[in-house]
């Protein structure tokens, strides 16, 4: 029973394996199909290309404005390239990016086969389509470039495709590199953070100084052509070739994990739904809430000494309202338990999660000041970054509506339940904007900068913890729903739009009384412009809220509606054919 | 100082561990060429950890296995180390046969074509060899990875769970295979809940919470008592 010595007919085995499975994909395409995915992905990118050239403007930037980007344009570039580097070694430290097939993880790698000749095809491919998608996307944003600066077309086309495509080359190839050599988590944080601080001293000091400035000043050759840009090729071409070169170092206990969740995670985006994606995304970072909270909330539940009964789910409910408490081991009321049972899970994100929400506390903040000083698109980014950070913050909610089945059971209606919960995110989010408004005032040497930032705090909060909780309310969208059955596929395709967009866009409505604060009007001050409008973004939070204390009883009354309306419209056994 | 042929698999303080939550606590264990093992422990116990990472697909926290001397994961060791887990991983795109060759061509097996009909029809999957898995029930699904454990060649068997969702004759079938892989002189290394089974191996290895609390034979002591059933 024992082997006989031969390996590459296992690799021959592999790679008839893959040419048999493409064989019978490209067999299986319906080329009509493929044609209506091109079409709409054409109009797609058609789209955006008006979007982007609506927010950059089509009037040339004067010879000053000109200057100043051909000055402080490369450290800014070297930054962006350092943040997709950085994203690379995170991920290579969490064993990724490799997505393998769970298959291939139990076959392939358990076989006795040189497992770097059997990843390195999978790790191509995935560089490969990458650095493709990033040229295209370089290529977009080079020409959206050229409206607004001197040069012309194809050179400004050509750098931006260029650079973004070696950026993601260097990404990719740090990440193979990372997870060949097993640097491991923290060793992956380290060193993403050491490569955007180089940039970010490249920016803040103007010396050139790292590979990354280096490639920003390739992007701005059509301004000014330096020579030393082309040295900004060397790291992420021979982090590449390196990365090919150690990816079978790649551990099989992280290939298997991210083999399960990729997958999972994939389907969910295609979906769009965004709850699946972030609990998966949570998994593949192997981010699991703290065993011991940061602070013990004093001893209302106590573990017993001895076993106690189960509590009565109601006892939520019904003690917000009227009080039971845990009243076997300690007769007190307990009058708040939905929001005791938001801060124990607050209290208990792993320091990653909370690092990730003051650092989008501090990006929101920096764009808030960047549409202070007159980039208005930056308010997207603003919104943006809010609402990532509500959607950490709304987590006690996200776990009822994770467990429909236990949050039924609770004598409470889901909506309310929600909004009870509710309030610890807000504090949570209040802090988060707090972070923000003291990194745009640190960035912008002024404290009416925090000044700004704190009175839009609270309504800003109270906007993404909406906008968080709409989307984690909402669910995934119903591949199925009888519900659906009578709506014609245009406003089917409408509404799965708005599902997406709207709640982005309530966290934006916090990032708006900048705009009042900036220019401010009938002799008001800036701070006091920027609080004439807090009533109104207010108020659009608390509608949102509304909607999702009463989603359940909306969506409800809706799907009765469309289930009579089929029961009216089949016909009856009695009608004569 | 003694030098034998090394054991089939031998583990020295090996651990695993997830945080504060330790899965396997350090552990000694030498398993002989040709001897059959039965691992039992309750649900978390370590059973499928230990077997995990003697497989290559856990990465030990601290300690070293090795499967006929070779370090767990090596491509020597890979080669003659076939893992049955308890959960079917199989391509959705490929039928049983095409399984088959393919594993085989991995593990560079020849004249796979008779044992592999021998398999089939050992277990009921002959009518079923050109369907694809994916399209099975749980058992028959068991039954295809359990096919591919044993078509390729192997000199140690480790297995999880195997009976799981197999029905009375696939399971009596499973036992028989067993035992002539045992009588081929492959050493047997099976983690199961099934109590029947533990009478017919050699050696009895008993964990709870992560540790060992027994190795020996399995008429010996209550181990089944010992371990919380």
């Amino acid at each position: 029973m024992r082997r006989r010595s031969a390996d590459d007919p296992a690799l021959d085995a592999l790679a008839d394996l893959h040419r048999a499975r493409r064989a019978r994909r490209v067999a299986n395409i319906d080329f009509f199909e493929a044609l209506y995915r091109a079409y709409l992905t054409a109009i797609l990118a058609g789209v955006a290309l008006w979007l982007g050239s609506g927010l950059v403007g089509g009037s040339r930037m004067g010879a000053a404005a000109a200057a100043s980007v051909e000055a402080h344009g490369a450290p800014a570039v070297g930054l962006a390239v350092a943040l997709v580097l950085a994203v690379g070694l995170r991920s290579g430290g969490q064993g990724g990016p490799l997505a393998l097939e769970a298959a291939d993880v139990r076959h392939v790698l358990l076989a006795p086969i040189d497992r770097s000749a059997a990843l390195r095809p999978q790790a191509w491919k995935q560089l490969r389509s990458g650095v493709v998608a990033a040229a295209g996307t370089g290529a977009l944003l080079g020409l959206l470039a050229y409206r607004r600066l001197p040069g012309n077309v194809a050179p400004w086309i050509a750098c931006g495709g260029a650079v973004a495509a070696l950026a993601v080359l260097g990404g990719y190839g740090l990440a193979f590199v990372a997870s060949g050599l097993r640097i491991g988590r923290r060793a992956g944080t380290l060193l993403a953070l050491a490569v955007i601080g180089w940039a970010a001293a490249d920016y803040a000091t103007g010396l050139t100084t790292s590979p990354m400035t280096l490639l920003g000043d390739l992007a701005l050759w059509p301004l000014r052509l330096r020579a030393a840009g082309t040295a900004g090729i060397l790291l992420p071409v021979v982090a590449a070739l390196v990365g090919l070169a150690v990816v079978g170092g790649t551990s099989v206990e992280d290939a298997e994990r991210r083999s399960s969740l990729v997958g999972q995670l994939r389907f969910a985006a295609t979906l769009r739904d965004l709850r699946t994606v972030v609990v998966l995304r949570r998994q593949l970072a192997q981010e699991v809430p703290r065993q011991r909270p940061w602070l013990k909330l004093p001893g209302r539940y106590a573990a017993p000494a001895a076993p106690a009964a189960p509590a009565a789910p109601a006892a939520i409910g019904a003690a917000d309202g009227a009080g039971t408490g845990d009243s076997r081991s300690r007769p007190q009321r307990n009058l708040f338990p939905a929001w005791r049972r938001g801060w124990q899970g607050i209290l208990r994100f792993p320091a990653l999660r909370l690092g990730r929400l003051v650092a989008l506390g501090v990006l929101a903040g920096l764009a808030e000041l960047g549409v202070w000083r007159g980039t208005t698109p930056l308010l997207f980014a603003a919104g943006l970054a809010l609402y990532l950070a509500a959607l950490d913050a709304v987590e006690p909610v996200a776990q009822e509506a994770d467990h429909p089945d236990r949050r039924d059971a609770y004598s409470i209606e889901a909506g309310d339940l929600y909004l009870r919960q509710a309030v610890p995110s807000i504090v949570v989010m209040t802090v988060v904007g707090l972070c923000g408004a003291g990194a745009a005032a640190l960035a912008g040497g002024s404290f009416l900068g925090f000044e700004v930032g704190a009175v839009m705090a609270v309504p800003a909060a109270v906007g993404a913890v909406a906008a968080g909780l709409m989307s984690t309310v909402q669910g995934p969208p119903a591949v199925f729903n009888s519900s659906d059955t009578l709506m014609p596929p245009e406003m089917a395709g409408i509404r799965n739009l708005l599902r997406t967009v709207i709640p982005p866009a309530v966290a934006m409505i916090g990032a708006l009384p900048v705009l009042a604060g900036r220019h401010p009007h009938s002799g008001l001050s800036h701070l006091a412009a920027t609080t004439s409008v807090l009533p109104e973004v207010l108020f659009a939070g608390v509608v949102a809220l509304g909607w999702v204390r009463y989603h359940d009883r909306m969506t409800g009354w809706w799907r009765q509606s469309m289930e009579e309306a089929q029961v009216t419209r089949r016909p009856s056994p009695h009608t004569p054919s | 100082m003694p030098s034998g042929p090394p054991p089939a698999l031998e583990t020295t303080v090996l651990t695993k561990s997830y945080g504060d939550l330790v899965a396997l606590a350090p552990l000694d264990l030498s398993i002989p060429d040709g001897q059959r093992v039965v691992l039992v422990g309750h649900n978390g116990s370590g059973k499928t950890t230990l077997l995990r990472m003697v497989a290559g697909l856990l990465e030990p926290t601290s300690g070293r296995a090795t499967v006929f001397g070779h370090p767990a994961g090596s491509m020597e060791a890979r080669a003659t180390l076939s893992y049955l887990p308890d959960n079917p991983v199989l391509y959705d795109d490929l039928s049983v046969l095409e399984h088959i060759e393919f594993t085989c061509r991995l593990h560079g097996a020849e004249d796979w074509e008779d044992r592999a009909a021998g398999l089939l029809h050992d277990l009921g999957l002959a009518r079923r060899a050109e369907d694809l898995p994916s399209r099975f029930s749980r058992g028959l699904r068991q039954k295809t990875a359990i096919l591919l454990g044993l078509v390729r060649p192997f000199g140690l068997l480790v297995v999880d769970e195997p009976f799981v969702g197999l029905d009375p004759q696939g399971r009596d079938a499973f036992i028989e295979l067993l035992d002539d892989a045992a009588s081929a002189g492959a050493t047997i290394v099976v983690a199961t809940h099934q109590l029947e089974y533990v009478q017919k191996v050699d050696r009895c290895v008993a964990l709870r919470d992560g540790e060992l609390v027994f190795d020996g034979p399995p008429g010996e002591v209550d181990v089944l008592a010992l371990v919380g059933y």
